[in-house]
């Protein structure tokens, strides 16, 4: 019994760093789709407005697209070391990034402004429309981490 | 043979998954609600990112793609999307938690079976899977 789990080595059968991209894809898509089914399942419950303003739906928005914007551009267009020279270089590629992570902080720092102005602060009897909001733009913002740092650029070549 | 054996069984699974699917929906003590159905769209769409990814690179000796890694997260999209679907549905008291506790077992058994086949297909060449 004791030798049992000897046999299994699970570091050596399966080799992690060829996996590294899929495995860093697949978490990013779980931590992006569960935000957003998270804020679906706050619009079905919460239809009213007083409830659940609709105007809260857009801090997601941004987030999603700061997610496209961050994932648009490689690092290594980013860092000049890339063949092909877009319309606008490594200059363009560093102002894309700036702007989308800008984006992607913008989001996650309204939601909480959402979570505390608009639901703690006002000491409204349902809080969890602005968890949800919360939520929501938490899990896009690190999947947009992971999707962009989790892969690594040295599989592609 | 290996290839009719994989066939036979993966089938054998699909019908299981939609088995449980179905009796999440019929089941007269559910209130025979059909809004489940839904999460068969996310069943025909869960393959097609990846196929048209497969297609569209050509298979060198990169070990990865960015065009691949795009599809894979599409494909963890829509299935998270079918298991939120019926959580949603149980949560807006459209169907019941039973219910929804048997289309999320259909959900796990229907995508490990799409699962094997890629894994079984699609990597040996004598069974001409790849040139779809």
């Amino acid at each position: 019994m004791s030798g049992f789990l000897e046999t299994m080595r699970c570091s050596e059968c399966v080799d992690w760093g060829e996996k590294r991209n899929t495995i860093a894809s697949v978490a990013a898509g779980v931590l992006f789709f569960t935000g957003w089914w998270i804020i679906i399942d706050a619009a079905v419950k919460y239809p009213q407005m007083e409830d659940f303003n609709h105007s809260y739906h857009a801090c997601g928005v941004i987030a999603t697209i700061a997610f496209l914007m961050i994932n648009a551009v490689s690092n290594g267009q980013v860092r000049g070391d890339s063949y092909s020279e877009g319309c606008l270089g490594q200059t363009g590629a560093r102002i894309w990034l700036f702007i989308g992570f800008m984006m992607a902080f913008g989001s996650l720092i309204a939601s909480m402004w959402i979570l505390f102005g608009g639901y703690v602060v006002k000491e409204k009897p349902l809080v969890y429309p602005g968890i949800a909001v919360f939520f929501q733009n938490a899990f896009i913002f690190f999947g947009g981490l992971v999707f962009k740092f989790g892969r690594t650029e040295d599989l592609w070549q | 043979m290996a290839g009719i054996k994989a066939l036979i069984s993966l089938s054998f699974g699909g019908a299981i998954g939609l088995m449980f699917l179905m009796l999440g929906c019929a089941l007269p003590q559910y209130n025979s609600q059909y809004w489940p159905l839904f999460v068969l769209f996310f069943y025909i769409l869960s393959p097609i990112p990846y196929c048209i990814a497969r297609r569209l690179v050509d298979e060198t000796d990169a070990t990865s793609n960015a065009c691949k890694e795009l599809a894979i997260f599409l494909t963890t999209g829509i299935v998270v999307s079918a298991f939120g679907l019926p959580i949603v549905f149980a949560r807006a008291q459209l169907i019941l938690w039973g219910a929804c506790a048997l289309v999320l077992t259909g959900n796990t058994v229907i995508f490990a079976t799409i699962l094997g086949f890629f894994l079984v297909f699609g990597s040996n060449d004598d069974f001409s899977w790849q040139q779809w």
